[in-house]
């Protein structure tokens, strides 16, 4: 009567949702700020975000038949790694070094370790971290959105013969600060622009309106909880609002950091990284925590205007440790004996 | 303790599967089908197996005692239906693999009648004395009917430190597709309502809660109407729970229903709790009043690849087989056979396996129904997405249990409590990367008693 019947474990359903399905969302959650790219930086944004995607496909599916695995292109894994990798670069990258960039985001990043899953590090924050190294004037010349003409308080004289090339918000307010302290002034005109996104800045962190839309479908589909993001932006809100209470000339206002630079990007995107997170929700608050203030002690203390991508490899370096200190006790108690 | 009663009507975590129990929940209990041999396992309880108290040739009378055995944690077996021993011999179990059962040939086959149940007028539980209570119930071998089949006997016996003071009826039926503990509380409400004030009796609880998920109201309003009708009975309650899975696993039950906590690892006698289901309560009520042995059960035949779901009262060692050609055979392509439940149930490869006290259900799965699930979608390395740990009801961290198993570092796994996982599958359940997390962790803990075994400590 019955041929063919199998055999296995329960339970014998489950949830319809797959790894595919969870790297598909995060895509999809990605799409806002994609446009946006799009739409201030023009055909070379989607240049950008093209060249990576398919380079981040095309390196991982070498790395497999060289390594005689199956093909995991399936998961989607390395789209995704090449999307985020894309929008943080800024937009005038050359497309070779955004190809090279995508090479190591997934071979460094990914495949040394043992491929999806195994990684240490996030894998598009390992090529960028290794483009930074590598083209450091590249990696910090950013243009302005098409769409606007410049209008950003110049900054020395130096600046004016460049007209096409603009500091960030961050790193013009670092400055003008450092000049004269006028970042006061035109830090609420700049909040304005950092909402929509027409600032200078990597493709993906320009827009808080495109990041936040599609950081809301995300925790809607519950692909990401909402710890590490929250975590993240109140730590980073707290230290700079302790910077900015000690000194309010010399820093700008917590919100201003909190909606420039890659802060909020990163604290949706970047630093959810299932993989590269701690496991259990005490873990991704001590996570999210260290990737905020780790973000604001660089960006304050230090010379450089941005520190997204450094607090985000250095907490994922310690996550085996913070896995290992926040151990589930069952709940009925540590058994005895 | 009543009133706080009301926010704590659930455990925390756990999933909420489709419940499916729409093919069955309207049909009530039907006669099953009349077969011509039935196997009676010797092993359906938790404990040690009964040994075969006839020989081949023996004729049996229905009802008649045919395997016992003198262990405490022990209960009897009985011939369902009259006719001869045609053989003593391995057979399917659902569990064990195989297992000694005795086979008798139905002297003529007929489907079974619907049991009846005359509740005395003036019926009165503190009329019986406790003990007599448990012998009824030992001598009618009685085993839990949820699903784990502990003998009743010895969980509702008195003597017991610490002395139990609640008695917990589980009318959950959390898993999906199940529905004929459901059917057992609309349709034998006084016969379950009987049996739970007698198991009262005889563990001397004070007080007794009937946990009931609150996708069944019907349920709800006949129980609560039961206890109504029975008067000066304010000591039952039934306590309405959150629809939720494994809102009736015991230590969730426990949880959800009186706010207490099993220790990892004890059991809810411990902390001076007993947990029923109803249809064990129904048997009791069978077994003392009626002295009744537990020879019959109500199956739930269900699932979309069945033309005729339903729920059946059936003798006990009906082969699976009998049951689904009796409800029409499969309509499609059927992919799995599953004793029990989609979410806890055991899949069974051979459909001559028997139904035992303990077997509530048989469901049919397609390939559809899996293959969305199991089969199409291919399994990917972990991704680390804490999915598992956020619905672990027994708060576990079910991912690094089930590497530690796959990598043999069985330390590893015991450091993160794989003992003290119920196996319910949830956390198999939500993974997106498709692997077998319950499997890992229960293949793990065969290998860990393998080890103890070898290496007494
Ligand atoms: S680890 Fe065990 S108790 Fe926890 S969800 Fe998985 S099967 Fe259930
Ligand atoms: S649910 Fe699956 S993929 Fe997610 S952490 Fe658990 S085992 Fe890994």
């Amino acid at each position: 009567m019955l041929k063919d019947i199998t055999v296995s474990f329960a339970p014998h359903i489950s949830q319809p949702l797959s790894t595919r399905r969870v790297m598909l969302d995060v895509a999809i959650g990605l799409l806002p700020a994609m446009a946006v790219a799009g739409y201030y930086f023009r055909i070379h944004a989607l240049l950008l975000i093209g060249t990576c995607v398919a380079w981040c496909a095309a390196t991982e599916w070498v790395c497999n038949r060289i390594r005689r695995k199956p093909n995991s292109l399936g998961d989607f894994s390395a789209v995704v790694t090449g999307i985020i990798l894309a929008l943080s670069l800024p937009p005038v990258l050359p497309l070779w070094a955004a190809a090279i960039g995508s090479a190591v985001s997934i071979v460094v990043g990914k495949i040394v370790f043992g491929g999806l899953g195994a990684n240490v590090f996030n894998p598009a924050m390992v090529g960028r971290a290794f483009l930074t190294a590598s083209f450091g004037v590249m990696m910090t010349t950013w243009t302005v959105p098409a769409s606007i003409d410049i209008e950003m308080p110049t900054l020395s004289a130096a600046d004016v013969v460049d007209t096409r090339t603009q500091a960030t918000p961050l790193a013009w307010s670092k400055t003008a600060i450092k000049e004269g302290g006028e970042a006061k002034t035109y830090s609420g005109r700049l909040f304005f622009s950092t909402m929509t996104g027409e600032v200078a800045g990597c493709l993906g962190e320009t827009s808080a309106i495109a990041i936040l839309l599609g950081g809301a479908y995300l925790l809607w589909r519950k692909t990401i909880g909402f710890h590490i993001p929250a975590a993240v932006l109140g730590s980073a809100f707290v230290a700079a609002a302790i910077a900015y209470l000690v000194n309010a000339d010399a820093y700008v206002q917590p919100f201003f950091h909190l909606t420039s630079g890659a802060l909020l990007f990163g604290a949706l995107f970047i630093a959810t990284d299932p993989v590269t997170a701690p496991l259990t929700r005490r873990g991704m608050w001590l996570f999210g925590i260290g990737v905020g203030t780790i973000t604001m002690v660089i960006r304050i203390l230090g010379e450089y205007p941005e520190g997204m991508m450094f607090a985000v490899l250095l907490m994922n370096a310690v996550t085996p440790l913070i896995d290992r200190l926040c151990k589930r006790i069952p709940t009925g108690g540590k058994p005895h004996a | 303790m009543t009133d706080d009663l009301k926010d704590k009507r659930t455990f925390s975590r756990g999933v909420h599967p489709p419940e499916s129990k729409h093919l069955t929940e309207d049909r009530p209990i039907e006669p099953g089908p009349g077969v011509g041999e039935l196997s009676i396992l010797l092993s359906q309880h938790i404990g040690a197996p009964c040994q075969a108290a006839v020989k081949k040739g023996d004729l049996v009378e229905a009802g008649q005692r045919i395997g016992e055995c003198q262990a405490f944690v022990c209960a009897p077996v009985h011939a369902p239906v009259p006719g001869k021993v045609k053989e003593l011999a391995l057979k399917p179990h659902p569990v064990l693999g195989r297992c000694q059962a005795i086979t008798i040939e139905a002297r003529e086959p007929a489907p079974p009648s619907l049991p009846s149940f005359d509740l005395p007028t003036d019926f009165d539980p503190a009329r019986y004395k406790p003990d007599e209570i448990c012998e009824a119930v030992r001598d009618a071998g009685l085993v839990g009917m949820g699903g784990a089949g502990f003998p009743t006997s010895v969980k509702i016996q008195p003597d017991a430190k610490p002395p139990k003071h609640t008695l917990l009826v589980n009318g959950c039926e959390c898993e999906p597709y199940i529905t004929c503990d459901y059917r057992i509380m609309l349709e034998w409400t006084d016969q379950v309502l009987a049996g739970i004030r007698l198991a009262q009796r005889a563990c001397g609880a004070s007080k007794v809660f009937i946990g009931i998920e609150d996708n069944k109201p019907k349920a709800i309003e006949a129980m609560s109407a039961a206890i109504a009708r029975a008067g000066s009975t304010s000591d039952v309650r039934v306590v309405p729970l959150q629809t939720k899975y494994p809102q009736g696993g015991e230590r969730q039950l426990i949880n959800a229903a009186i706010g207490q906590t099993v220790p990892t690892g004890g059991i809810p006698p411990m902390i001076g709790v007993v947990v029923i289901n109803v249809a064990t309560a129904a048997a009791i009520a069978g077994a003392v009043l009626h002295n009744r042995p537990l020879t019959h059960r109500v199956v739930t035949v269900t699932g979309e690849a069945i033309a005729r779901p339903g729920n059946y009262y059936v003798p006990i060692g009906t082969p699976v087989e009998a049951l689904i050609e009796f409800c029409g055979g499969v309509t499609e392509k059927s992919a799995k056979v599953v004793m029990g439940g989609p979410m806890m149930g055991l899949a069974i490869a051979d459909l001559s396996t028997p139904i035992t006290k303990t077997g509530g259900a048989v469901t049919v799965l397609t390939r559809h129904q899996i293959g969305q699930a199991k089969f199409e979608r291919r399994q990917t390395a972990c991704i680390r997405c804490g999915r598992c740990l956020e619905v672990c009801p027994e708060n576990l961290n079910p991912t690094r249990i089930a590497h530690a198993v796959k990598s043999n570092l069985l330390d590893v796994a015991e450091s993160h409590f794989i003992g003290a996982c119920i196996e319910c599958g949830c956390c198999s359940y939500v993974c997106p990367a498709n692997i077998e997390l319950t499997g890992y962790i229960k293949t793990g803990k065969i290998f860990l008693a393998r080890q103890r075994k070898k290496m007494p400590a």
